[in-house]
């Protein structure tokens, strides 16, 4: 089988004609990705286009209303639930928010994989934790509580809890969002690391474009509930493609409009003003 | 999580303090006593009439609780009530075989009891005996009744 | 006339699209509480759940105790006053122990439990949800339902029947403080007549199987809004409310059933 292949070219995780949608909002029309073995791939696309969405359809949360999701060659939504959450033990998933478990502290957040998933002994699980926690720098923090950490401390803690049981695979939801400059390098410099050190293969759902350009070996940008361009960032840097450029070089108006949809400025203005006049 | 010895002691507490709870209302509240039926002995007696008694009433005597009604059931010999009393075994063998059973009110409309007085006959009462000399419930309506035909007869 | 039609019409798909999810919510409360209460604790499942029996039973004794205790109290002074009259003052004990064994305790023991627990236990999960704390669980290859809702759930089952006994010895003992330290009731009356009348099946059994009724009911409306609702500040505040509500309704609706197959004579 081709679980043990090492060849990187073999794809990782493979999305096919994914259809996607919220009531009567389509979220995805037809999106098609392959995500190479221990690359990190980013996928980036303005607020709104359903980033967040693929990942909880990647992780299983969600199912898709068409199309499927190979990881490692195994259909996500036609697991039964035990295989599901098999498979889920070799992925990790950085959230947004962190989404650190408030009732334990910093230590037992990222023991937590490992005491629920192995029958390891106290002592190793601490040399785990504490390993983990070294490499993300907050080893000295481990009696604090979630409540007391700041955002880019509790997203560092969360990857740390990510990588405790040694993933194949990590899912990072907009790990870049609302961080200082300071904590933004570390997180980007972790990313990078990680991935060199573990091999892991890595996803990185972003809208910070400088930063994600600087970790990933492959992009795919997403509007419309499609893939609008895919390739290395050097090539998309230097696409022609309107809804590319605008994206990418950050242009208020273009493909995507500065305006929500909305009647003519001129008539809404006038025709607001001969009511009142009439009135 | 420091705090697990002091969190399930006041568990253990909770659960205990629920348990002593259920104890109370089952002894003190609900009557509920722990002796065993060995402590009592029966005897049975007819009532042509028992008006409100209940199962579980008192029997008293001398207004002293000696006991209380065990079961009452309809007699198909002679269609009476039979009324089946458990009494505290230190009375037996010690109540004379005239003794008898009245049925009796607490407060005009109190509950009804058994009141037993004792009577001289050197024989005593032993363990299923039969007490033959009963007084039915005073029944409101059939006094009244009495009371308008004398009214009418005289 | 045509418009009014359209307009009821109109009613009437709203009336049905309401009852339609109704129901579907109904089919995902029983789904989610079918999936959540079976399943075999592990030893750290036990934990969790002696952690949860804490958060919701001993530190909601205090406020059920206090309320047992006055309502004994008032119990026994509105009785006495009603009961003086007929000269029967030394059924108070009687009429205490039975109003609040089989009525009082399980109902005021769940309404407050639902205000204080149940509420908590909805906010507490809604948090969860809505800092991905659940979804994270499930990410990590834990199911939520068994480590976040079994144990409240369980919890919750266990913890209110206890309460109400709590209330009800309280507040059997608040009405002898009245009864008798204060209004002069005959102390040996007022225990006797509740002994001859209250009998450990029918009053203090079926209680306790009202509280557990209850119990289920209340911890399951609580868990089941923490976990189903929008994720939002907004959402969080409104499913609070909706448990609180729903719960109280659930309580005093459910009580009349079990009133009415216990003691009304139907059976």
């Amino acid at each position: 089988m081709k679980v043990n292949q090492p060849m990187t070219d073999v794809p990782f995780i493979e999305i096919e004609d994914l259809h996607f949608s919220r009531g009567e909002h389509d979220i995805f029309r037809g999106v098609n990705m392959t995500i190479p073995r221990g690359k990190v791939t980013a996928i980036m696309g303005p607020s709104g286009t359903g980033k967040t969405t693929l990942l909880k359809l990647i992780g299983g949360q969600l199912t898709p209303d068409r199309g499927r999701v190979l990881i490692d060659g195994l259909d996500v939504h036609r697991l039964s639930r035990k295989a599901l959450f098999a498979l889920r033990k070799r992925m990790g998933m950085l959230f947004q928010s962190g989404a650190l478990f408030s009732d334990l502290d910093v230590f037992e957040n990222v023991a937590f994989p490992l005491r629920v998933h192995t029958d390891l002994p106290d002592a190793m699980i601490r040399d785990l934790v504490l390993l983990k926690l070294q490499a993300v720098g907050l080893r000295g923090a481990r009696t604090l509580t979630p409540a007391e950490l700041s955002g880019g401390m509790a997203r560092r803690v969360a990857l740390a809890r990510a990588v405790a049981l040694d993933p194949e695979l990590i899912l990072y939801d907009e790990p870049f969002v609302g961080q200082d400059p300071i904590s933004m390098g570390v997180l980007v410099q972790l990313i990078k690391r990680l991935n060199q050190a573990l091999s892991l293969t890595s996803v990185v759902v972003s809208h910070d474009i400088k930063e994600t350009l600087s970790i990933a070996d492959h992009l795919y940008l997403i509007a419309d509930g499609q893939v609008v361009a895919h390739g290395t960032p050097q090539t998309l840097d230097a696409n022609q493609d309107p809804r590319v450029s605008q994206f990418i070089h950050g242009e208020p108006d273009g493909p995507v409009p500065f305006h929500y949809p909305a009647e003519s400025f001129y008539r809404d203005i006038l025709g607001h003003a001969s009511v009142t006049r009439a009135g | 999580m420091k705090r697990t010895k002091t969190m399930e002691f006041g568990v253990g507490l909770f659960m205990l303090a629920g348990i002593l709870g259920l104890v109370f209302l089952g002894m003190r509240v609900s009557g509920l006593t722990l002796s065993t039926p060995s402590d009592t002995f029966r005897l049975e007696a007819n009532f042509s009439n028992i008006g409100g008694l209940k199962p579980r009433a008192r029997v008293t005597m001398a207004g002293v609780t000696v006991g209380r009604v065990e079961a009452i059931e309809l007699d198909t010999e002679w269609y009476d009530a039979r009324v089946i009393l458990s009494l505290n075994s230190e009375l037996e063998g010690q109540l004379s075989r005239d003794t008898t059973a009245a049925i009796l009110t607490a407060g005009l409309l109190g509950e009804q009891y058994i009141g037993l007085s004792v009577g001289g006959d050197p024989d005593v009462l032993h363990d299923g005996d039969i007490i033959r000399d009963t007084q039915s419930a005073l029944v409101l309506e059939e006094l009244i009744q009495q009371f308008v035909s004398n009214m009418v007869s005289s | 006339m045509q418009s009014k039609l359209k307009q009821g019409a109109a009613y009437i798909t709203r009336l049905g699209r309401q009852g339609c999810e109704a129901m579907e919510a109904l089919g995902r409360a029983g789904v989610f509480l079918a999936q959540s209460a079976v399943g075999i604790p592990s030893k750290e499942g036990w934990a969790l759940w002696l952690k949860q029996l804490h958060f919701v039973g001993v530190l909601s004794l205090a406020i059920v105790l206090v309320s047992g205790l006055f309502i004994g109290m008032v119990l026994a002074l509105q009785g006495y006053t009603i009961l003086v009259d007929f000269g029967a003052e030394q059924a108070l004990g009687q009429m205490v122990a039975l109003s609040l064994l089989r009525e009082l305790a399980p109902v005021v023991a769940a309404l407050l439990f639902a205000g204080r627990a149940g509420s908590a236990l909805t906010a507490e999960i809604g948090l969860m949800k809505a800092t991905e704390q659940l979804t994270s669980m499930e990410m990590i290859g834990v199911d939520p339902l068994r480590r976040v809702v079994a144990p409240r759930l369980w919890a919750g089952f266990v913890a209110l029947p206890i309460l109400t006994v709590g209330f009800s010895v309280v507040g059997i003992w608040g009405g002898y403080l009245v009864g008798v330290e204060w209004l002069g009731v005959f102390e040996g009356s007022y225990w006797g007549n509740m002994q001859s009348s209250v009998s450990f099946i029918n009053d203090v059994g079926n209680g306790m199987i009202k509280s557990l009724v209850f119990a289920v009911v209340v911890t399951w409306i609580a868990v089941f809004q923490g976990y189903d609702l929008v994720p939002t500040s907004e959402g969080i505040s409104r499913a609070t409310t909706r448990t609180v509500v729903y719960s109280s309704l659930a309580v005093l609706g459910l009580d009349f059933v079990l009133t009415a197959v216990m003691f009304g004579g139907l059976s």
